[in-house]
């Protein structure tokens, strides 16, 4: 049973109201209403402690008069007339900047991408995952410290002075557990749209697994080692320091390290990375992004090669690009900024891991790596000597220092798998010569 | 009224105005609003949690329909949770010098340009800036008939400078952020100070990794405090059996002179007068002359272990409460700077930080400094680029040799659980020995 229902459809009325409404004062409107509801539960060691659920609703208000664009958001939709007003009174404070209007609607296809008709919010299916990965978990000498399981449905609504209504749906499962056996501990996580798409009883062996094989780990000494990021660790520095440095933004305004890189070689060129907003089931598929831009394919780096950045409109008309459709709104209500759908790494796949390598599992403290110049100095977690694709020797504790950006032109060999790692979705990466801090 | 054992419902009102400038540009400015609400339940085993936006305050059958929803939803839970006996009661919220909504949104914006304005140099290709306001009003209620409303105003600035060279990219980012009201008069240094460290940078070394003696000046060593012992003192995480802490009590992990302290009740940017569960917040030593002492709890967390205090239950805005930090520091020595200096001798001196992580289960922090210089001979010579250290919760604590006279508080935030709070870390300048520093210079 669903504790609570959803209402796939939002009724608009108030939304055409607020549209009329914003037109009187300013040229163009834009309304993005987002209502939700999840269910999670968590453990606290093998037994559940909490059961939650969520009622979320957000609403994103912009405007734009001549070449000013106001916003404000709200979750009180009883009083959109202030959040209008704000978003309104916002505008007047903007620099204006060159604007050649909100999109207008074209037809895309009605059926969502990244939804799942079958999946329900009911906590007894959260219950049932948690079970799942508790059995996982008990294949493995470890002890499960936490968990949670989580369950979300929610309807996504566009709406503008152009004309644009459109309508989308996304769901999502979402699971993670923690295990630790004596001094080390393991971590494992996964998330999908579809319900059938996540492993519960893999999440909670995995978790257990790095727990245990991880115990009893040696030093090692400093040096440069042959190294397997996997897609976790490799996701960690990525999504910190060089996703963003893609962002048109941040390059015409002087805040990306690739800002004159353009057609250069940026990476090994076996190295392709592009933007799929369209992969079916993927849970960043969308067939428009946050402003009603249709979604496209982007293909940032080919071969190698430098070939494009992301904009949204705004930053697309000031610099005199195109938009490639990569507006995207943090939680509910947020308001666009540019982003990605589904970053995916791919080119050449290959056995990686036959010759004696250090494997990296994940590490710890990748958000304190310099944005700018991408030097980065972490701890590694659940870091193993591998040989012919089996862990073997566990190391202790050390550090891994480098630069993301000279670190892409090194690469020396793409895994034959690739994983979703929240948006990104990464095989593991060779590195031959990588330094490392023994301790 | 429904039958269960205990009830609480926090609702959250109220409105975030920001302005973002980017090279002299008005990307946008304005304020936003939000209304969130978690009620809690306590029946037969754990805790039953609804989460709700739009949340309108409501009495009898409508409360009562609430109360049964999140019972049911507790149908799935095991774990039989007890509540520890706690003090209730509020602090009054420090007063504001000047409140920000006095202050119109258009002088703000003029105030804040002339901090990035501040910021220009020939070197530096990018200045940017942002000030940010938000404004709670908070009502606790609880089924033991405890009630609690205040509002609380946050307020501040980043000023971020980057400077370029050759595909050489660096980054100065200043920021202040407060309880005491409006702060954006007579700021511009700090702009100037961005642009500074950005174009110094671009002439910095990179330290080679290993182990050496380090210099934290007050903001790092409060991330130190903050990354190696605080997460890892937190109750839930010790009921759990994720921390290395756990079964500690009693034992000295560091010298004499190391007291490291969290106090809810300081009034710093992570100040609360009431915990999200309406507990009487108080200060806990944590550390005491390097002995555990005491762990931060929640109500739940004091019940299961003891050892502690409570009062460090923390909440975003409609999120149920985590045991959280709120103003965490190491107290006061007696040494000088010129002392820590001396004694150090060679080494680094770290400056500043972007923060840190730690596995508290594993018993390992890392934790970055923005800037630095080389100590030769006691002295600051050569300036360094970014450098992270990292360390075991266990042995590092040994290894603070001296603690000096000069305690600063850096105000910040932590995330935990997917929750980003208010947090402020702070120190004087101490002294660690042997630090493992991470770098990628090659000589």
């Amino acid at each position: 049973m669903s504790f609570f229902s959803m209402r796939w459809w939002v009724a608009v009325a108030w939304i055409e109201e607020l549209i009329r409404e914003g037109q009187k004062s300013v040229d163009e409107v834009e309304v993005f209403y987002v209502e939700g509801t999840s269910v999670s539960a968590d453990l606290k060691q093998k037994k559940v402690n909490l059961a939650t659920t969520s009622i979320d609703c957000g609403l994103g208000i912009r405007t734009v008069h001549k070449g000013r664009i106001g916003s404000s958001s709200t979750n009180d939709l009883d009083n959109w007339k202030n959040c209008l007003n704000a978003a309104i009174a916002s505008g007047k404070l903007a620099t204006p900047q060159t604007w050649n209007g909100l999109p207008e609607p074209v037809s895309l296809p009605a059926s969502p991408l990244s939804f799942d008709p079958a999946l329900e919010c009911d906590p007894d299916t959260a219950r049932d995952l948690l079970e799942k990965m508790l059995a996982g978990a008990s294949e493995h000498p470890a002890d499960v410290t936490a968990g949670s399981a989580s369950l979300s449905v929610s309807s996504v609504t566009l709406a503008n002075s152009h004309g644009i209504r459109y309508g989308d749906r996304h769901t999502g499962v979402s699971l993670s557990l923690e295990a630790i056996e004596r001094q080390s501990t393991g971590y494992e996580f996964d998330y999908a749209s579809y319900l059938g798409d996540v492993d519960p009883n893999k999440v909670g062996e995995r978790a257990a697994f790095f727990a245990w094989k991880s115990a009893d780990g040696k030093d090692i000494p400093t040096g440069d080692y042959p190294v397997v990021l996997s897609p976790l660790a490799y996701a960690e520095l990525l999504g910190s320091v060089f996703v963003p440095a893609l962002n048109g933004r941040s390059v015409h305004s002087g805040r990306s390290r690739l800002a004159q890189s353009l057609g250069e070689r940026i990476a090994d060129p076996r190295i392709t990375m592009y933007d799929d907003p369209l992969l079916p089931r993927a849970s960043g598929s969308v067939w428009w992004d946050a402003e009603g831009t249709p979604t496209r394919r982007i293909d940032f780096v080919r071969d190698g090669i430098l070939q494009t950045f992301a904009y949204d409109l705004k930053t697309a008309y000031r610099y005199d690009k195109k938009t490639t459709g990569s507006a995207v709104r943090g939680g509910f209500g947020g308001l666009p900024s540019i982003g990605h759908h589904n970053f995916i790494v791919d080119g050449k796949r290959e056995e990686i891991l036959d010759e004696r390598v250090l494997y990296v599992h994940s590490v710890v403290g990748a958000h304190t790596a310099n944005p700018m110049s991408g030097d980065f100095s972490v701890e590694i977690s659940n870091a193993f000597w591998m040989e012919d694709g089996g862990f073997e020797e566990p190391v202790r504790s050390a550090m891994m220092s480098g630069n993301v950006f000279d670190m892409h032109k090194e690469i020396a060999g793409l895994s034959k798998e690739s994983r979703g790692i929240g948006s990104l979705i990464l095989p593991s990466i060779r590195i031959n010569k990588q330094h490392i801090i023994g301790k | 009224m429904s039958g269960v054992k205990y009830y609480d419902l926090r609702h959250v009102t109220g409105q975030v105005t920001h302005i973002d400038i980017d090279n002299s540009v008005v990307e946008s400015a304005g304020t936003s609003f939000f209304n969130k609400a978690v009620l809690r339940v306590l029946d037969r085993a754990g805790w039953g949690v609804i989460q709700i936006d739009n949340f309108t305050p409501c009495s009898g059958r409508k409360f009562d329909d609430l109360l049964l929803s999140a019972q049911k939803l507790a149908g799935i839970t095991e774990e039989i949770v007890k509540l520890g006996d706690v003090p209730h009661g509020m602090l009054p919220v420090p007063p504001m010098k000047e409140d920000p909504r006095a202050v119109s949104i258009e002088e703000k914006s003029l105030l804040l340009a002339g901090i990035e304005e501040a910021a220009r140099h020939p070197a530096v290709v990018n200045r940017r800036a942002n000030y940010i306001e938000r404004i709670e009003q908070v009502r606790f209620t609880d089924s033991s008939d405890n009630e609690f409303s205040y509002e609380m105003c946050r307020s501040g600035f980043n000023v971020l400078a980057v400077a370029s060279r050759n595909g050489n990219v660096q980054m100065g980012y200043e920021r202040e952020h407060t309880i005491h009201g409006f702060d954006l008069r007579h700021r511009q240094e700090s702009g100037k100070k961005a642009a500074e460290i950005a174009v110094a940078l671009l002439d910095a070394g990179a330290v080679k990794g290993g182990r050496m003696h380090a210099v934290l000046d007050p903001e790092l060593a409060g991330v130190f405090a903050h990354e190696a012992v605080g997460h890892a003192s937190e109750g839930d995480l010790i009921h759990e059996g994720n921390s290395v802490l756990k079964g500690k009590t009693g034992e000295k992990i560091g010298d004499e002179i190391l007291t490291i302290v969290d106090d809810p009740s300081l009034s710093e940017f992570g100040f609360d007068p009431v915990d999200a569960e309406g507990t009487k917040v108080l200060r806990t030593e944590i550390i005491r002359k390097g002995v555990v002492n005491a762990f931060l709890h929640n109500r739940e967390s004091l019940a299961a272990l003891g050892n502690g205090i409570a009062g460090h239950a923390r909440a975003m805005p409609g999120e149920p409460p985590l045991v959280r930090m709120s103003n965490t520091f190491i107290e006061n020595g007696d040494s000088t700077e010129a002392e820590i200096f001396a004694e150090c001798k060679n080494g680094i001196f770290l400056k500043g930080s972007r923060g840190g992580q730690v596995d508290p289960g594993r018993g390992i922090f890392q934790f970055n400094a923005e800037y630095g210089y080389l100590v030769e001979n006691g002295e600051c010579t050569k300036m360094i680029r970014d450098v992270s250290l990292s360390g075991e919760i266990l042995s590092t604590l040994h290894r603070i040799a001296l603690c000096g006279n000069d305690r600063k508080m850096s105000p910040g935030y932590c995330g935990k659980g997917g929750q980003s709070v208010p947090v402020s870390d702070g120190a004087p300048h101490v002294l660690l020995l042997d630090a493992v520093v991470g770098g990628s210079g090659l000589d």
